[in-house]
């Protein structure tokens, strides 16, 4: 197992608040590797920390195998990673051409080339979504943007991809849409790292699972199904049933608790 | 059809413009069969004794309709851009050089330099320029993020303390040089020279050089700088080049005719208004929509008016009802 992006004994804290104590993980390459925990919990900072958002962390996190805090961005020898987080508002309504063609800035130095024009028409076919190609971004619905924004990301074709929740706002639908686009992108290669609410889908879709809680993260690979639900368990405080569908685990919260 | 309006509104229409605006003046309105004799005249292609007898208006051509009319463009072109580029940065539809404290601050260090001349005018404004839009950068800037409201209100302290600092350096000086000093201040056209042209015309030029070679980056500058890492793009550099780029040209445009409010807020907005907010083209836009604009307003005010309203003060009371209409417009998303 070759890791692509590992931490050792990374910490962070908010002031005097601790999220992250001595995390030692490390998340491998070319496989869709999964973060489970409550909200609260740190994903989105272990997020902001490895994604380069976050500075004044202790320890060290190797992206490659180069630290964090080395890897200049813009230097197109290094690592390409990209990441998704939970967005907020748009000021300029640009039409959603533009929005995704920022995506490949650091193809080129001044303006786009033909290739890179390519390269958005391609990723909006592939996830159909070329009627919207001319609708102002600001008038798009939640879900819509998520995926364009997915799109804007993945056009820079990136080795490293981060994903914060990126089923949030979507129906079953784009969920699984979204999924299996980042499976197809560990299927060529690319190293997905992907924070995640629901385990059902988790399972259904990862490669690697893991669980962040009391300020760490929990390796859960290799346990068997029963040990992962206690673990479950105790992590979202909820009685559980483990289930076997279709080959994968499902998690269920118990209906009534003293049956 | 899109092609033809950008022909038509970016390259026909300013060239027009320029030809006729050299037409008009309060002395002689001169034909354009006359004009295009007297500028082979002046290139030496034609000799005509008759033409060469009307010294005076050969003069009132070359030496001052035309550096006004050059000056003009360059300046409105100066101004839009910079508000452009501002409102992409900034991420902040109602920002322009005037409401950031950058044409204040230029203008105190223009007038600074006019009064005790250290260093040169444009020099001294850029820096004073520089100061401006840096301490309102610092003053409305909280943590993760700095808000539209706080941006403008702390631009509008700033200015404020600038047009102090200003005044004050008008109570100090001479009568003389304090009637130049608010002539100046209030935007004015009409001391446009050949000097002020080569003054000016080099760090416009460069400027807006800069702006076009960075236009497109302007869509991504404009989306956040999280949204620029996620994809592999360190945006500090670009946006500290690009608020240099526009501090230069407004400071050069204020140095040369004096401060000219609301300018550069009102232009961004008709060009996007026509051609959509991709900078690929509103920054042409900015620049050709600039320079007309300012050079109809300032024939309409050659040509119309039986005296010359100063410049700034009539962008002023044009501007003031359009940021009133954007700031509540933009209500909803002031807390963010």
């Amino acid at each position: 197992m070759i890791p692509t992006i590992s931490t050792q004994e990374l910490s962070f804290s908010y002031g005097n608040d601790v999220v992250l104590r001595d995390v030692n993980v490390s998340f491998p390459k070319g496989k869709l590797s999964i973060i489970l925990g409550r909200n609260g919990s740190g994903k989105s900072t272990l997020f902001n920390v490895i994604a380069g958002l976050e500075k004044r962390y202790d320890g060290q996190i190797f992206i490659g195998d180069v630290e964090r805090k080395k890897i200049k961005v813009g230097n197109s020898s290094e690592l390409r990673l990209g990441f998704l987080n939970q967005f907020h508002q748009m000021t300029f309504p640009y039409p959603v051409f533009d929005v995704v063609l920022t995506g490949r800035a650091s193809f080129s130095r001044f303006s786009p080339s033909k290739a890179d024009h390519e390269a958005v028409h391609a990723i909006l076919k592939k996830f159909d979504l070329e009627h919207l190609k001319d609708k102002p971004y600001t008038e798009l619905s939640g879900g819509e943007r998520q995926l364009i924004l997915l799109c804007r990301v993945l056009v820079q074709q990136p080795d490293v991809l981060m994903l914060d929740e990126p089923t949030n706002h979507l129906d079953l639908n784009y969920q699984m849409a979204v999924l299996r686009t980042a499976k197809e992108l560990v299927q060529e290669g690319t190293t997905v790292l992907c924070v995640m609410h629901d385990p059902n889908l988790a399972f259904m879709f990862g490669d690697q699972f893991y669980l962040m809680r009391d300020q760490s993260v929990l390796d859960i690979n290799g346990l068997e199904r029963e040990e992962v639900k206690n673990l479950l368990e105790e992590t979202y405080e909820l009685p559980l049933l483990s289930l076997e569908n279709q080959g994968k685990w499902m998690f269920t919260p118990m209906l009534n608790e003293h049956q | 059809m899109k092609n033809i309006k950008i022909i038509v509104l970016l390259i026909l229409f300013p060239l027009t413009l320029f030809v006729l605006s050299l037409t008009i003046g309060s002395t002689q309105h001169v034909g354009l069969v006359e004009l295009f004799q007297r500028m082979c005249l002046q290139f030496g292609l034609i000799q005509d004794q008759h033409l060469l007898a009307d010294g005076s208006l050969n003069t009132i051509l070359w030496q001052v309709r035309l550096p006004r009319v050059l000056l003009t463009f360059m300046v409105g072109a100066a101004l839009a851009s910079s508000g452009g580029v501002l409102q992409a940065i900034f991420r902040n539809p109602i920002v322009d050089p005037f409401t950031l404290g950058i044409s204040s601050g230029s203008a105190f260090g223009a007038a600074l330099a006019m009064l005790f001349p250290i260093m040169s005018v444009n020099l001294s404004a850029f820096i004073f320029g520089v100061c401006a839009v840096g301490l309102t950068y610092m003053v409305s800037y909280s943590g993760a993020r700095t808000s539209i409201v706080g941006m403008v209100l702390s631009g509008m302290v700033i200015s404020g303390v600038f047009t102090a600092l200003l005044t004050l350096l008008q109570y100090l000086s001479d009568p003389y040089k304090l009637q130049a000093i608010v002539q100046w201040t209030m935007g004015n056209l009409h001391t446009a020279s050949w000097s002020k042209v080569y003054n000016a015309i080099g760090p416009i030029s460069v400027g807006l050089l800069v702006i076009v070679l960075y236009r497109w980056k302007l869509n991504l500058l404009s989306l956040g700088d999280q949204e620029a890492l996620a994809i592999g793009v360190n945006p500090r550099i670009i946006k500290l080049i690009l608020i240099g780029v526009a501090t230069m040209i407004t400071a050069s445009a204020v140095a040369a005719v004096g401060v000219i409010s609301l300018f550069g807020l009102i232009i961004p907005h008709i060009s996007r208004m026509i051609f959509g907010p991709n900078n690929n083209i509103s920054v042409w836009a900015n620049i050709s929509i600039g320079g007309s604009f300012l050079l109809l307003i300032d024939d309409f005010s050659r040509a119309v008016m039986p005296f010359e309203i100063p410049i700034g003060v009539f962008t002023m009371i044009v501007g003031a009802p359009l940021f009133i209409y954007l700031m509540r417009r933009n209500a909803m998303n002031w807390n963010s």
